[in-house]
C-alpha cells in the first residue's frame, strides 16, 4: 500500500512539475490564442469530478470501522512516558483485533509494525479518551509497537513487541 | 525606486529579511544536524536532539511567518499608508518572543516540540521545568500579540480604503456585477483574506497557549486534551499557511516587473481567495485523522476539504502563473527564478499533502517522515524560495542582471538539494520510518545520510542567497 501511495504521489507531483516546466519553456514563445478561461473551467470541473469519485471510493467503507462481533480479539494498550503496557502477548492471524488505546500521561501514538518493518495501522493515545482501531493480521511473527506522537525525550525508546500467531497455536 | 526617497516600510522590510534570512540559515543548519544525527554521522544526546527539533520547528515557522509579514507589509504599503511604529512594535515583540523561546529551550531545556501539544509542556518526565515551558509559551504569546497589532493596522487600513471587508476581498466582482477594473489589486485581496484568517488563528492559538500556561502554574486546572489539540492544530495550520499566502504577494507584485504584464484581480482570482479564506479555517481536522474519538463528520470534512484546498492553489494560483508565463518574455534572474520556483514547489507539495489527507492513507503515513516530506516541499521549495526571491529582488539594483554565474549555480543547487532532501523524506515515510525520533535503527541510516547530503546542498545555496543579500544591502547603502 505504502509503495502504491508513493508511486501515485510521485506521478501527480511529476505532472504538476511538468506543467510548470512547459510554461517556463514557453515563456519566450509567441502569445497563445488558446482560451485559457475555458481550460481553467474544465480543469476545475475535472478536479471536482475526480475528487468526488476518490472521496466516495475511499470512504465507502469507513476506514475507522471497528467490529463488535464475537470473534473480535480485544487488546488494551496504554502509553506511559516511555513504554507501552499491553495486556496480551499474542494475537491470532486472520481475526479482527481491536486495540483500545489509552494513555496514562501525555499524548502518544500507537503504531503496529510488521516483522518487515512496515507500518500496518496506527491511532493516537489521547489523555481522557480511548481511541479504538481494528486490524486483521495477515502474517504471523513478532510485531513491534512503536510511538508515533512526540511525547518527550524517551519517545524513540517506546518500542514493545507482541506475537501474531496462527490460529492453531492460539487454540493450543 | 530611488533609495533616497525610499518608503519607510522598505527599510523595515530589508532589516526583517536580513534577520529572517539568518534565522532560516541557522534553522536549516539545525535541520542538517538532525538528519546527520539520525544517520549516525554525528552523535547527539536525545535531550539535545529534541531541543534542537523544537528550536528548528518554532524557528522555521517563525521565520516563515516573519518573511511573509515583511512581504505583505512592504507591498500593502504601496496602496495604503501604514503606521511604521506598529511594524517596529511587531518586530520588537517578535524578537522578545524569540529570546523567550530560545531561553526556554537552550537554558531551561524545553524540548516539547513546536506544537506544545497539551499536556506535554507540563509533563516532561523530568526533562525540563515548568518555568522553561512557561518561557517558551510566553515567547509564542509575545509573537502572537505582535501579529495581532500588525493585522489590526493592516486590516483597519484596508477596510477603510476599500469599502469594508467585502470590498477589500473583491466580493462585488466575485459574487456580484462588479467589474475587474474596479476591484482592488491582488495584493489587497490576499492581504485582507490573510488578515482575517490569521487573526482568528492567532486568537485561538492564544487561548490554548494561555490555558497551557495556567495549567503549568496550577496543574489542577485541567484542559480537555482533545479540545486543546483541535485548537492547537487549528492555530498551527492557519498560521503556517498564512505565511505562504502572505509570501505569494511577492509573486503578484514582482513578477509583473519582469514581464511588463500586470497581474490583475479577475473573477476567478477573487473567488479563489474567498474560497481560501473559508477552506484554510475548516481543513485542520486532517491533522486529527488518527483520533478515532473525533466525530466522523469532522474527519470526513478534513479529508474532503484537504482535497478542495488544492483547487484554488492548482487551478487558480498555479494555472494562472503558468498561463501568465507563456509568451511573457519574462526576464530571468535570481529573484524571478526563485519566485516562480516558490509557486511551483508549493503546488507540487500539495500532492503528498492531499494524499496524506485521506483517512485510509493517513493510517499508514501519519507521523512517519512522509509528513515532514510534504511540508518541507512547501517550505524549502515554496515559502522560503519566495522569501529568498524577494530578498534577491530587494537588492537587485546592486546585483548583476540575468540568471548567470554563481546565481545560476546557487539556484540549481538549491532546487536539486531541496528536491533530493524532500524526496528522501517521502521515500522514508513510505518505508514506515517514524518522524521525530532522535535515534534511528541502522536500516534507516542510508536514507538519512542521503538526505543529509542533499540537505548540505540546500544549506550551501541558502548561505549564498543570504550572504549575497547582506552584501547587496551593504552596497546599496554605500551607493
Amino acid at each position: 500500500m505504502q509503495l502504491t501511495v508513493l508511486v501515485v504521489t510521485l506521478l501527480f507531483m511529476g505532472i504538476i512539475a511538468a506543467y510548470f516546466i512547459a510554461a517556463v519553456q514557453a515563456s519566450d514563445a509567441p502569445q497563445s490564442e488558446i482560451n485559457f478561461d475555458a481550460r481553467r473551467s474544465r480543469l476545475i470541473w475535472s478536479l471536482l469530478a475526480f475528487g468526488a469519485v476518490v472521496t466516495v471510493a475511499s470512504l465507502w467503507s469507513w476506514p475507522h470501522a471497528v467490529r463488535t462481533t464475537s470473534d473480535v480479539v480485544t487488546v488494551n494498550a496504554t502509553g506511559y512516558q516511555w513504554y507501552w503496557e499491553i495486556d496480551k502477548e499474542s494475537v491470532p492471524v486472520g481475526k479482527p483485533v481491536v486495540f483500545n488505546v489509552h494513555t496514562a500521561d501525555v499524548t502518544h501514538g500507537i503504531g503496529i509494525v510488521d516483522p518487515n518493518g512496515r507500518l500496518l495501522v496506527q491511532t493516537q493515545a489521547m489523555p481522557g479518551y480511548v481511541n479504538r482501531v481494528e486490524h486483521v493480521f495477515e502474517t504471523a511473527g513478532l510485531h513491534k509497537v512503536i510511538c508515533l506522537e512526540f511525547c518527550g525525550i524517551g519517545h524513540h525508546d517506546m518500542v514493545s513487541e507482541f506475537n501474531v500467531v496462527s490460529k492453531q497455536v492460539v487454540r493450543r | 525606486m530611488n533609495a533616497a526617497i525610499e518608503k519607510p516600510e522598505s527599510s523595515a522590510a530589508k532589516l526583517t529579511m536580513l534577520l529572517a534570512g539568518v534565522v532560516i540559515l541557522l534553522m536549516m543548519a539545525l535541520g542538517l544536524i538532525m538528519r546527520a544525527t539520525q544517520g549516525n554521522l554525528i552523535q547527539l544526546d536525545p535531550a539535545l536532539f529534541y531541543q534542537i527539533m523544537t528550536a528548528h520547528g518554532a524557528g522555521m515557522v517563525g521565520a516563515a511567518a516573519l518573511t511573509g509579514a515583511a512581504i505583505l507589509w512592504y507591498f500593502v504599503g504601496r496602496y495604503v499608508e501604514l503606521i511604521e511604529g506598529i511594524y517596529w512594535a511587531f518586530l520588537g515583540l517578535f524578537l522578545l518572543g524569540v529570546v523567550l523561546i530560545l531561553g526556554g529551550i537552550f537554558i531551561g531545556g524545553y524540548g516539547g516540540g513546536w506544537t506544545f501539544l497539551f499536556p506535554l509542556p507540563a509533563i516532561s518526565g523530568g526533562a525540563w521545568t515548568s518555568s522553561a515551558a512557561a518561557s517558551f509559551i510566553l515567547g509564542y504569546i509575545s509573537i502572537g500579540v505582535g501579529f495581532l497589532l500588525y493585522y489590526l493596522e493592516v486590516g483597519r487600513k484596508l477596510i477603510s480604503k476599500y469599502g469594508g471587508i467585502s470590498g477589500a476581498l473583491a466580493w462585488p466582482l466575485a459574487f456580484g456585477s462588479g467589474k475587474p477594473e474596479d476591484a482592488p489589486p491582488p495584493t489587497i485581496v490576499a492581504a485582507m483574506a490573510t488578515t482575517i484568517f490569521n487573526t482568528i488563528g492567532i486568537v485561538v492559538g492564544a487561548a490554548v497557549l494561555i490555558s497551557s500556561l495556567v495549567n503549568l502554574l496550577m496543574p489542577e486546572f485541567a484542559v480537555n486534551a482533545l479540545l486543546a489539540k483541535n485548537m492547537t492544530y487549528f492555530f498551527g495550520h492557519v498560521f503556517i499557511n498564512a505565511s505562504i499566502y502572505m509570501a505569494v504577494i511577492a509573486v503578484y507584485e514582482i513578477i509583473p516587473e519582469y514581464t511588463g504584464k500586470p497581474w490583475k484581480t479577475s473573477r476567478a482570482f477573487a473567488l479563489s481567495w474567498s474560497a481560501i479564506l473559508l477552506l484554510v479555517m475548516i481543513v485542520y481536522p486532517h491533522h486529527l485523522l488518527q483520533d478515532t474519538v473525533m466525530p466522523a463528520w469532522a474527519l470526513v470534512m478534513g479529508q474532503i476539504i484537504s482535497y478542495l484546498s488544492g483547487i484554488p492553489l492548482l487551478a487558480v494560483t498555479a494555472f494562472s502563473l503558468c498561463v501568465y508565463l507563456r509568451g511573457s518574455n519574462i526576464r530571468w534572474d535570481l529573484a524571478s527564478a526563485l519566485l516562480v520556483l516558490g509557486v511551483a514547489g508549493w503546488s507540487v507539495g500539495s500532492a503528498p499533502a492531499i494524499i496524506d489527507g485521506m483517512i485510509s492513507v493517513n493510517k499508514l503515513m501519519h507521523n512517519t517522515l512522509w509528513v515532514p516530506g510534504h511540508f518541507h516541499i512547501y517550505l524549502i521549495l515554496g515559502e522560503v524560495a519566495m522569501a529568498f526571491g524577494f530578498m534577491a529582488w530587494l537588492v537587485k539594483d546592486a546585483r548583476a542582471t540575468g540568471l548567470a554565474g554563481m546565481d545560476r549555480v546557487a539556484f540549481w543547487l538549491y532546487l536539486l538539494g531541496g528536491a533530493g532532501f524532500t524526496l528522501m523524506f517521502l521515500i522514508s515515510g513510505a518505508l514506515s520510518i517514524p518522524r521525530r525520533w532522535a535515534v534511528h535503527v541502522p536500516e534507516w541510516f542510508l536514507q538519512d545520510r542521503i538526505a543529509a547530503a542533499f540537505g548540505a546542498l540546500v544549506v550551501l545555496a541558502a548561505l549564498f542567497f543570504v550572504s549575497n543579500y547582506a552584501r547587496g544591502l551593504g552596497k546599496s547603502r554605500s551607493s
